[in-house]
């Protein structure tokens, strides 16, 4: 039987598991705090997303914010099934934490966890109405579907592959929120300031989303082929991708970038 | 709560010097929970000498040839192969898990798909199941398998991969690469290593254009030839690996703490407070977590992600002292006064009283 070292050295070099079996402890740990962190923000994401809906101005972006939500809890669905693999009781999982609470808009929680509740910080702040909710979701979308790309090859394949499936349509609702970004746009002055304002609330609480520099975290996850490319590099290609998504849905868009 | 059941032996067949082939059939009562995918693995657990062992071997047989079969080769100094080659009989029950694993990609009965197949010594039992299902199910897919050995009397399955050569005619091929023999041809002897598996992608096995690959094997070799296998193109999505069946621990025994305190074997005494009840449970040292001995003992003891993350398992630790495996919940001054997390914890103490209630 391979011993511990002789999986970390097989991990870091490319290696991949399809069972719980073979995880050494630390790994483990680690995999079921990206997974968690995963669920919680999917689960936390569709509750903020759902009271949105009925702000929709029509019938079109009423589908697309249901569609939103509907899709990213079947993402927590899946992701909590792999959880299950490793002794996770999925059913006492999915309602451990109020997923639709929300801080103050004008509260700041840094990167501090709020207790075991694992969600990306992001997801604690309120959204303040359907232009708002646009603006998070094209922004946060883009920032997800940079996160999972970094995943979907790791150690672990059952959640690569479920990632696989995934990722797709994560890049989809991004998509969706830049349709509805362009038709705000398309309103004037006043919806377009409205927009700038959501982008200036938003940009500093998703960047903080892809973590710290040089994070020590981030280089175990490394060793362990459970995430690849550092955080900097992510929060670059996040920044190069919003320059030109919303100077492309707004025009000529000068802001924070 | 156990989720093991008694499936008996109805077969031993003896496969190589060193490998049994075993039948099994499942009891009445396990209601259909063995019905596997393929490259799925069955997890065994037997008590030597007052020790729970528990290993896991990939079940050989397509999902409908309508027999459970695991082939178990004896590994040096392994306690279970060794036993399951040597002692085990027709007619005894081996306790077992329902199949578990991922080794497999979902079935399309329609499409021409090409399959590779990487197999190291016994790293062909899940081959075996991949093969038989996929060729079956799949009338226009074909399967190419390199398979590795010391010598040719090593060859786990000989002859069933030769019947299954003849029944799919033209849609299994087979390489085999021996170790310690040398073949008419250079490329087909010695080890499946990166300069190997290039010589083979260069001249025998066309990688492009293949539609998944999947390898099971020791370590070194599954990364050489996945290694290989990107250089000639091949998108890493479409590898999939199974580390080598028998290297599943199944369950990894818990170590001993560093400093020898909750030496292995030995026994705690855990008082458990739950909704105002108090119960008591043995566990052993170094081995159980606190809520996995709850669990055992039948308390309804809270948990939810097992992983030290989700901290639905807190409890007060009221008197004693534990060693934590992982805490990612739990804050400093929670610890401070005294909170665990039962998922992680081990005692240290021969004694310790804890309390889900505060």
């Amino acid at each position: 039987m391979a011993d511990e070292k002789e999986i970390l050295d097989y991990l870091s070099r490319g290696g991949k598991f399809s069972a719980p079996g073979n995880a050494p402890a630390r790994y483990r740990a680690e995999l079921l705090r990206m997974m968690a962190s995963f669920v919680d923000s999917e689960m936390a994401g569709a509750a903020g997303f759902a009271d949105c809906i009925n702000k929709g101005p029509g019938v079109k972006e009423r589908i697309a914010a249901s569609r939103i939500v509907l899709e990213k809890l079947d993402h927590a669905g899946r992701v909590l099934r792999i959880m299950g693999d490793f002794g996770a009781d999925a059913a006492r999982y999915q309602n451990i934490h109020p997923w639709a609470d929300r801080i103050g808009r004008n509260d700041d929680i840094g990167v501090t966890r709020r207790g075991s509740d694992m969600r990306l910080n992001v997801f604690h702040y309120p959204i303040s109405g359907w232009t708002d909710s646009v603006v998070m979701n094209v922004m946060m979308g883009a920032a997800t579907v940079i996160q999972l790309s970094d995943m979907v090859n790791c150690s672990y394949q059952p959640l690569g592959f479920a990632l696989r499936d995934i990722l797709p349509r994560e890049t989809r609702h991004a998509e969706l929120g830049e349709e509805g970004l362009r038709a705000l746009a398309a309103r004037g002055d006043a919806e377009r300031r409205q927009i700038d304002d959501s982008v200036n609330y938003w940009w500093p609480r998703i960047a903080s989303t892809f973590g710290a520099p040089r994070s020590e975290r981030a280089a175990l996850l490394k060793r362990f082929g459970l995430r690849h490319r550092p955080n900097e590099e992510l929060l670059e290609e996040w920044r190069n991708r919003m320059s030109i998504s919303l100077s492309s849905a707004l025009g000529s868009w000068g802001g924070n970038c | 709560m156990s989720r093991f059941h008694p499936l008996t032996v109805t077969e031993i067949k003896r496969d190589t010097r060193e490998s049994v082939i075993v039948t099994l059939t499942p009891p009445a009562t396990a209601n259909g929970d063995f019905k596997f995918i393929q490259g799925q693995y069955l997890t065994f657990r037997r008590v030597f000498d007052g020790e729970e062992m528990r290993r896991s071997y990939s079940i050989c047989a397509g999902v409908n040839d309508g027999i459970l079969r695991v082939g178990i080769k004896k590994v040096d100094g392994g306690w279970f192969s060794s036993w399951a080659n040597d002692e085990l009989k027709v007619g005894d029950t081996l306790d077992a898990m329902a199949p578990m694993g991922n080794f497999h990609s979902p079935l399309m009965p329609l499409e021409a798909r090409r399959y590779l197949g990487f197999a190291g010594g016994s790293g062909i039992t899940p081959m075996i199941s991949l093969i038989k299902t996929a060729l079956e199910a799949e009338p226009k897919s074909t399967f190419t398998l390199v398979y590795g050995n010391r010598s040719t009397s090593a060859i786990m399955f000989r002859e069933e991969l030769e019947d299954l050569k003849n029944i799919y005619m033209g849609r299994l091929n087979i390489v085999h690469i021996l170790e310690s023999e040398a073949a008419d041809i250079d490329l087909f002897s010695g080890r499946l290593d990166r300069a190997k598996c290039d010589e083979l992608f260069s001249r025998w096995v066309e990688v492009e254009g293949a539609d998944l690959a999947f390898i099971c094997g020791p370590e070194q070799m599954m990364l050489a030839v996945s290694e290989a296998l990107k250089a000639h193109g091949m998108d890493e999505g479409a590898i999939k690996f199974e580390l080598f069946a028998s290297a599943h621990p199944g369950k990894a025994k818990k170590k001993a703490a560093a400093d020898g305190v909750a030496a292995k074997g030995k026994k705690c005494s855990a008082t458990i407070i739950l909704d105002g009840a108090a119960r008591v449970v043995e566990l052993a040292k170094g081995e159980e977590t606190i809520l996995e001995a709850a669990l055992a003992a039948s308390i309804d003891a809270p948990f939810a992600c097992k992983a030290g993350v989700c901290s639905t398992c807190r409890a007060k630790l009221v008197e004693g002292e534990v060693d934590m495996e992982a805490n990612y919940a739990l804050e400093d001054y929670e610890v401070e006064r005294g909170y665990i997390l039962t998922c992680q914890s081990h005692p240290r103490t021969d004694r310790v009283v804890v309390d889900y209630d505060q």
